[in-house]
């Protein structure tokens, strides 16, 4: 089966490709343009059209006990809105599984990485996971406020340990990589600790949150784990918390190292409200970081659920929460807390918050280092993506969304003196190339040879967030699975798992903790091929070593 | 395979499935009930009723909307049994029927373990309205009435708040004695079963909690209604967004605690079919009188008039694996079959009923 798209403009920056030409799939991986005079099983006309890889999102909260129970909390939120075909199942449940693979596909992503799993729910992850339809999905393990993990650091166990634990980890909940959100918060919270920061200790375990971080970026980058440790920084939300991101940032200290959401710690504490934009700031900490990674965490306006396992951050921010409701989870594994927020464009925080991500999608200066999220749905829902990108690629635009905003937010910003705008070329890079890259993911990202064939199509249009919100043509595998916008192909995409290499002497470690601590068998978070009740239901990505 | 029944009498598998599909397919309002069954088993249950139209509920519904209610209305600080164990310096236990609802409670929580210097044997114990449960040495016990504890709770938040209480059939002394343990926690646990309180009893003790963490650290759990409600509970919400007693008769899922409870469609004559499921015990419906059922339970057949079709369904973790609701971990676990058989599971079964149905799909 020989599929070619013909003759539409093909933007593939990991090859350098910017022009009008023609993509062929087979058997579901791109291959090499046949001789001419080869003739396709299936062509489909690309001319004026836009072909790019199909997108990646690195960071987006679409599965496990986390996401459930913002669905739970609030069932006002996700009606469905209106009545679809019935063509597939469930196809008219507001917030599901099976809304998320469809409404996904439809805008071009055919990968999306759930960034925020505790071990213990894992399983509960992969299930939901498994019901996203389409699209091909990961998840990042949390470790940072488990208590093995602070047990074995209280220890000054060896690093050889710690690398073993953390592919431990990795292979019994079957993730992509590992990511820590503010490291030794949750357990400082257990212990009546309101605020913290990087070099604070946490109580018991005799570490600081720096010590966390640095140990699990050292033991990620040791096991040849292809995505830099992912941290979600302390003190998130505060003003002022920009100095926290600076010091992290620093701490990087040559290693790879992500960080999640940077807008959310964008904030100086000028200004007549003490609140302001310090993207600048950080952006040009991050432009002088090579091996830092951000992604931006945009912020839009309008009702949302912020979904995090930031236990600390969500405490103090319950009673912000709109409408008055929210959750605190305090488990064994790291916790997790949802609460509902509603962005306003007429409130100055909420404005500020807005101006500080394009800030710094803006003042970033290299695409491959700054990443396309709103931390779904902390930011805003993932629906708005095409919105956002409208935003970066045309500057009139945000001048008129600017003017209806309170000019003294925009005041403590730079925003409306920016006058960048992002190319098609960048938007891929920072969508498909680099994503790719970021994860380890060699055969995705890009439409080479031998890439897998996901493959986006979009018509050319001026107005970019109709172009962006509903492909022409989506292929998923080389499948046809999205055209003229809507689902017309129905799948079941694969969870990208690493599998490093360890020392089985932390297999029998970790069942005696599991014995002595619970009482229960440590195989209850194991993630096993048969529970998630779909045929292949993973895909091992390659370690560096 | 297993054993099947159509109006009593046994019966292939293979008819009791085609009349099953076919009493379905001549519903106008089929009803999914009962649903006590894995994580596979909710899956296909939901897919059945999304493709005909039907209800789904689950017979422990009544308490699990109490607790859903007060999560979705106010707000809740939740936390594990066995994160309780490990740290709780404060248990607060309201209820008679913690025991009865969780026979496992005093294991969960390490309650009255033998004393080698552990959290437990240091921890200030406080037991509302335990009713005929055994104490537990070193705990303060207050006895009331379970219809009293709205008001003993809503006094006891009152002091908390240091606001004056007019009399309730507590003395104020024991109350501010509770009071003043609750605030010398460090980090407390509150425990509760719905089946014991309504939602704004359990909305109260939740505002308890939430006021204790003004000052210092409270938590709390309430014990999950068996027969797996909080996993399918989960398969639920992600399948539809929303819990049990939702319908899919107008092409959308639409939930209402009350128009699509179950009992209630029974008795006012609504469901016109039933699908009864009950994998982890022969439970039978509380209704005796209403339309056909079809039911997928273990064990024998049903006495009595009996389901228009029965159909003998494994146990999960006994005769086949499953993924279900680990109480002491509150998260959605593997289990393996103890005494793997080749008693059909829920989910083969129904898939079994819809592929007997007439019509295309496209599977879940």
């Amino acid at each position: 089966m020989k599929t070619r798209i013909a003759g539409g403009r093909v933007i593939d920056p990991a090859h350098g490709r910017d022009g009008i030409g023609d993509i062929w799939i087979s058997d579901g991986r791109i291959i090499a343009a046949p001789p001419p005079g080869t003739t396709a099983d299936a062509t489909h006309d690309a001319d004026g059209m836009i072909v790019m890889a199909g997108a990646i999102d690195i960071h987006s909260h679409i599965a496990g006990w986390n996401v459930n129970t913002a669905r739970l909390l609030l069932p006002e939120l996700h009606r469905a809105a209106a009545k679809r075909p019935a063509a597939t199942p469930l196809s008219n449940a507001g917030w599901s599984t099976f809304a998320t693979g469809c409404l996904y596909a439809q805008m071009g992503f055919t990968t999306v990485v759930e960034p925020a799993v505790s071990p213990h729910y894992a399983l509960h992850a992969h299930l939901e996971l498994a019901d996203i339809p389409i699209i091909d999905k990961a998840t990042l393990a949390v470790l940072g406020n488990d208590d093995f993990l602070l047990g074995l650091m209280r220890k000054r166990e060896s690093a050889s340990v710690i690398e073993d634990y953390v592919a431990w980890t990795l292979d019994a909940t079957r993730s992509l990589g590992i990511k820590v959100v503010n490291a030794g918060g949750s357990l400082a919270l257990k212990a009546n600790v309101r605020q913290f920061s990087f070099d604070d200790v946490v109580p018991q375990y005799d570490v600081t949150s720096r010590e966390i971080v640095k140990t699990l970026q050292r033991a990620t980058h040791g096991l040849g784990v292809p995505h830099p440790l992912h941290v979600h920084c302390n003190n998130l939300g505060m003003a002022g918390s920009d100095a926290t991101a600076l010091t992290t940032i620093a701490a990087a200290e040559g290693l790879p190292l992500h960080l999640a959401h940077l807008q959310f710690y964008g904030y100086g504490q000028e200004g007549a409200h003490g609140f302001s934009s310090a993207a600048p700031r950080l952006a040009e900490a991050v432009n002088g970081a090579k091996s830092v990674t951000i992604d931006v965490g945009q912020v839009m306006f309008g009702q949302t659920v912020t979904i995090s396992l930031d236990t600390l951050r969500q405490f103090n921010a319950r009673r912000h929460a709109r409408p008055r409701k929210w959750v605190i989870l305090e488990d064994d594994s790291n916790g997790a807390g949802i609460v509902p927020y509603d962005y306003r464009a007429s409130d100055f925080y909420n404005a500020v918050q807005w101006a500080v991500g394009l800030e710094l999608f803006l003042l970033i200066d290299d695409p491959w280092r700054v990443f396309f999220t709103t931390d779904h749905p902390n930011g805003a829902p993932f629906t708005t993506y095409p919105e956002i990108f409208a935003l970066l690629m045309d500057r009139d635009l945000r001048a008129r969304q600017i003017a209806a905003l309170p000019p003294d937010a925009m005041a403590v910003t730079t925003l409306p003196a920016i006058t960048r705008e992002y190319s098609l070329t960048e938007i891929a890079t920072m969508t498909r190339a680099a994503p790719a890259r970021l994860l380890g993911l060699a055969d995705r990202g890009h439409l080479g040879a031998g890439a897998i064939g996901d493959v986006a199509v979009y018509a050319d249009d001026r107005d970019r967030a109709r172009m962006f919100r509903s492909a022409a043509l989506v292929f998923k595998d080389g499948e046809l699975v999205v055209r003229d916008g809507a689902v017309t192909g129905y799948r079941w995409g694969r969870a990208l798992a690493v599998r490093p290499e360890r020392d089985r002497a932390i297999d029998r470690r970790m069942t005696r903790y599991y014995e002595d601590r619970y009482g229960l068998s440590d195989t209850f978070l194991k993630v096993p091929d048969h529970a998630v009740g779909r045929p292949e239901p993973f895909e091992l990505v390659r370690c560096a070593r | 395979m297993g054993r099947a029944w159509i109006g009593g009498k046994p019966a292939a598998l293979e008819r009791a499935l085609a009349e099953a599909a076919g009493l379905l397919a001549a519903s106008r309002c089929p009803l999914i009930a009962g649903l006590g069954t894995d994580v596979a088993g909710a899956r296909a249950a939901i897919g059945l009723a999304d493709r005909i139209g039907g209800v789904i509920d689950h017979m422990n519904s009544d308490a699990l909307l109490r607790d859903l209610a007060v999560l979705r209305e106010a707000r809740m600080m939740v936390t594990t049994p066995n994160e309780a164990r490990l740290r709780a310096d404060t248990l607060l236990l309201v209820g008679p029927s913690l025991e009865k609802e969780a026979p496992d409670l005093s294991r969960w929580l390490g309650l009255g373990s033998s004393g080698k210097g552990d959290a437990a044997t240091r921890r200030s114990l406080v037991r509302l309205c335990p009713g005929g449960a055994a104490t537990i040495p070193g705990e303060k016990t207050v006895e009331c009435d379970r219809d009293r504890l709205p008001a003993v709770l809503a006094a006891l938040r009152a002091r908390l708040a240091g606001r004056p209480v007019g009399k309730t059939r507590i003395p104020a002394k024991t109350i501010d004695e509770i009071a003043t343990l609750l605030k010398a926690a460090r980090f407390g646990v509150a425990v509760w079963s719905a089946v014991d309180l309504d939602a704004l009893a359990i909305e109260m003790l939740c505002g308890i909690v939430a006021d204790l963490n003004m000052e210092t650290r409270f938590t709390a759990f309430a014990i999950p209604p068996g027969d797996n409600a909080i996993g399918v509970l989960q398969a639920c919400g992600w399948m539809t967004g929303f819990p049990m007693r939702t319908c899919f008769g107008r092409g959308q899922p639409e939930h209402d605690p009350w128009r699509f409870d179950g009992a209630r469609m029974i008795a006012a004559g609504e469901a016109d079919c039933v699908v009864w499921i009950s994998a982890y015990r022969a439970a039978a419906p509380r209704w005796t009188d209403g339309p056909p059922v079809i039911a997928l339970t273990t064990g024998e057949a049903m006495p009595g008039r009996g389901p228009a079709v029965q159909i003998e369904v494994g146990r999960p973790g006994v005769d086949h694996d499953g993924v279900e609701q680990c109480p002491a971990l509150g998260t959605l676990v593997a289990v393996a079959a103890a005494r793997r058989s080749e008693t059909t599971s829920v989910a083969d079964a129904i898939g079994g009923i819809m592929a007997a149905m007439p019509g295309a799909q496209v599977a879940t």
